[in-house]
């Protein structure tokens, strides 16, 4: 059986093409598993697995938590506020704490960029990067092409664009390496306040226009403005955000096709996406929630069956 | 002290000895004879090394110690100990203490510490009270101390009337004003130089145009002040043309680049290794170029180790957590000789002394000996076991480097690595 090219899923700039294809593959086993009347297997009942979010986070925590635990693995949640993190303890020794209580695998969400390429080159155990600052957030992204792949058959020569906040978005970043490894094109769209200055030497078009960006594109990824992130006001108002960003039904059925819809959640309902965009048939949106839980599966089976070696 | 000096190759533009070997004997630090054979006359220790150059002792325009406040990462004795086995007879020292050194009091502290010291230490004092960068700390009375020059070290003096005040009220005594090169406001947050490289990290950007506003409004002010300016570790490609600028209009600027930022692009954070983490960031290979360019036709005065020793616990963290700053005594000649000839990094290792009051002396009889000694060819692999600092943050490990130093002769000592 083929195998994982890393020991880590840290970032999506550290896989390779066939690495997401055999994730694909093993995702595509594992949905079929979580649609059957008992949802479980015992594929890693030997294994121990230590959830670490030092950033707040429901959909992805819960994800991660339901493929743990549907692969029968041992799972031992943390979060930074009940730490010792506020009390001084550096990163390396709050996980080597965790890791000498015998765990295997670590997933981390951390705010700092880099978190998880550290903490391996520190510790002991496979390190799962469930979001790193505005870095990666390999799964995400995973799940994301894995549900164009779905919706769409391939991703190969599609034209995704990506819009709004891409300067705090660990999103867009992880979106865009996972969509060039499979031969998709790539655009980002949004206030030129919010684009990276230099994100054209990715390869990727920029665009500020949001109709130009739909009339491109076969798929539009909206992502939410990052508020909590931001040191300044990027736009004047949230109102004149939604003027230019905002995808509403109106300007959907103006275009001169049907474009498939995604958001990576939480959604702003009214601000970057309107309830009937969200809620209709070309949204994709919970199709993405789904997957995810058949992704992280694939991604922590293949992890684990490089340490059982 | 009387020493004789077997058999040295004598790299000193300014002696009549240069580029020849000879003997060279030294009687209580003076430099009495220079000869091809030059007999001991009283059983002076001699000093007799494999394929031995000398050249008049370096010097550093900017060094960090941590004392007092930080002796965890560096004393002050260790520091100088360290300048010595690195071949720098004089090193300015930065006033990044705790407390700051921005007192009389401060300055004469700092001198105590190095008294009769092989290295001559100079002191520089902040430029504004605590390096808060809102009052004026007491310049004059620092520099009746000894202070050699005004520095609130890595810290922008964001008001533009204070720069200017400042420039005005030091040119009353001469004093030398250094402004650090970054407008606060553009580069933000930022951590390393904002290009592609921190695109794909996710780590936070610190724009060239943030250094490149400050430079141009400090020379600015100066043309309207007059008075001394020294910008210290300017890192773009616009810095230098800038400068180079306000040198034809006959400004009295001078500027330094650390030897990391001729060194290292900012490609080399691709892993997130804090050893990288300096400030100024590292920038483009079209920056590295034109600071070198600019250190070869002088439009950069110093070059600068920017040694800063920081503890392990400041580096071993994420990155936005960890301190900015690398050592860099110990490898300053063996990297400077991977960019520039010997006779070009000679030429750099000694100059800028007399803008922080050093007296040049060169290798000819009758002159105080002011001496680096060293082997120019070694080749080794830069590692832990060459550190001398208490503090391991180099940005230079495992790097292969050229030329080790034996020592240094000044201030009527010696000091020999064994």
């Amino acid at each position: 059986m083929s195998e994982l090219s890393v020991n880590h899923l840290l970032g999506i700039k550290y896989l390779n093409k066939q690495d997401i294809q055999l994730i694909f593959e093993t995702a595509d086993h594992f949905k079929e598993v979580i649609n059957r009347p008992i949802k479980k297997v015992p594929s890693l009942r030997d294994i121990t697995i230590a959830n670490l979010f030092f950033e707040n986070s429901t959909r992805t925590k819960l994800s991660f938590e339901l493929a743990e635990k549907r692969l029968s693995a041992d799972v031992l949640n943390f979060s930074s506020s009940q730490s010792s993190v506020k009390k001084g303890e550096t990163l390396i020794d709050t996980v080597n704490n965790i890791l000498s209580m015998k765990v295997d695998m670590v997933v981390m969400r951390h705010p700092n960029p880099g978190a998880g390429v550290f903490l391996s080159k520190h510790v002991k155990a496979s390190i799962i990067n469930a979001g790193d600052g505005a870095h990666e957030h390999p799964t995400q992204a995973l799940l994301d092409s894995y549900s164009i792949r779905e919706k769409l058959g391939d991703v190969k020569g599609k034209k995704v664009v990506i819009v709004g906040d891409i300067l705090h978005s660990r999103v867009a970043l992880s979106n865009i390496f996972a969509l060039q490894l499979q031969g998709a094109q790539v655009m980002v769209c949004g206030p030129k306040t919010l684009i990276p200055k230099y994100i054209d030497k990715l390869g990727v078009k920029v665009e500020t226009n949001l109709r130009t960006a739909l009339n491109w594109c076969d798929v539009a990824n909206m992502l939410r403005v990052q508020n909590e992130r931001m040191d300044i006001s990027y736009f004047p108002s949230t109102r004149e955000y939604t003027q230019q960003f905002g995808v509403n039904k109106e300007l959907l059925n103006s275009l001169n096709k049907e474009i498939t819809i995604m958001h990576p959640g939480p959604i702003n309902r009214g601000v970057e996406i309107t309830s009937d965009v969200a809620d209709s048939k070309q949204s994709i949106i919970l199709d993405q929630v789904q997957n995810g839980v058949a992704i992280r599966m694939a991604v922590i089976y293949l992890l684990a069956s490089k340490i059982k070696q | 002290m009387n020493i004789l000096i077997k058999s040295a190759t004598i790299i000193d533009s300014k002696s009549e000895f240069h580029n020849t070997t000879q003997d060279v004997l030294i009687e209580n630090g003076v430099i009495t004879k220079i000869a091809k054979r030059v007999t001991n006359p009283k059983n002076y220790q001699e000093i007799k090394l494999e394929n031995l150059h000398i050249s008049q002792g370096w010097f550093d325009s900017s060094v960090s110690f941590g004392e007092p406040g930080f002796e965890e990462r560096d004393t002050i004795l260790n520091g100088l100990k360290t300048a010595a086995a690195s071949g720098f007879t004089a090193v300015a020292l930065n006033p990044n203490t705790n407390p700051v050194i921005d007192s009389n009091a401060d300055i004469t502290f700092i001198n105590s510490k190095a008294h009769r010291n092989v290295v001559t230490l100079l002191p520089i004092g902040a430029l504004t009270a605590s390096s808060k960068g809102i009052d004026l700390a007491e310049l004059y009375d620092m520099n009746t101390a000894g202070a050699v020059a005004f520095y609130d070290y890595k810290k922008p003096i964001s008001n533009p009337n204070l720069m200017k005040i400042a420039l005005q009220y030091a040119s009353n005594f001469d004093g030398l004003v250094c402004s650090f090169p970054q407008e606060h406001k553009i580069s933000g947050n930022g951590v390393m130089n904002e290009n592609i490289t921190s695109t794909t990290l996710g780590l936070k950007g610190i724009p060239a145009l943030a250094e490149e506003l400050q430079v141009a409004r400090d020379l600015f002010l100066l043309e309207y002040t007059g008075g001394k300016l020294h910008i210290p570790t300017i890192s773009t490609a616009t810095s230098v043309a800038l400068i180079r600028e306000a040198k034809k209009k006959k400004l009295d600027v001078t500027c330094s680049v650390a030897i990391h930022n001729l060194y290292f692009t900012d490609e080399a954070l691709n892993d997130f290794n804090t050893h990288f983490k300096v400030l100024p960031p590292l920038r483009t290979q079209t920056d590295v170029d034109a600071l070198i360019e600019g250190v070869k036709d002088g439009t950069i005065d110093m070059v600068t180790t920017d040694h800063n020793p920081i503890d392990v616990e400041q580096k071993k963290v994420e990155f936005d957590y960890a301190e900015y700053g690398s050592i860099g005594l110990e490898s300053a000649f063996g990297a400077l000789q991977n960019i520039f000839t010997l006779k070009k990094t000679i030429e750099i290792l000694t100059k800028g002394k007399s803008r922080f009051g050093v007296t040049a002396t060169s290798i000819n009889v009758g002159e105080k000996s002011n001496i680096t000694l060293f082997n120019p060819d070694t080749k080794y692999t830069f590692s832990k076991q060459d550190i001398v600092s208490k503090s391991n943050n180099t940005i230079f490990e495992n790097e292969t480097l050229k030329g080790k130093v034996y020592g240094i002769i000044s201030n009527n000592k010696v000091h020999l690595n064994s």
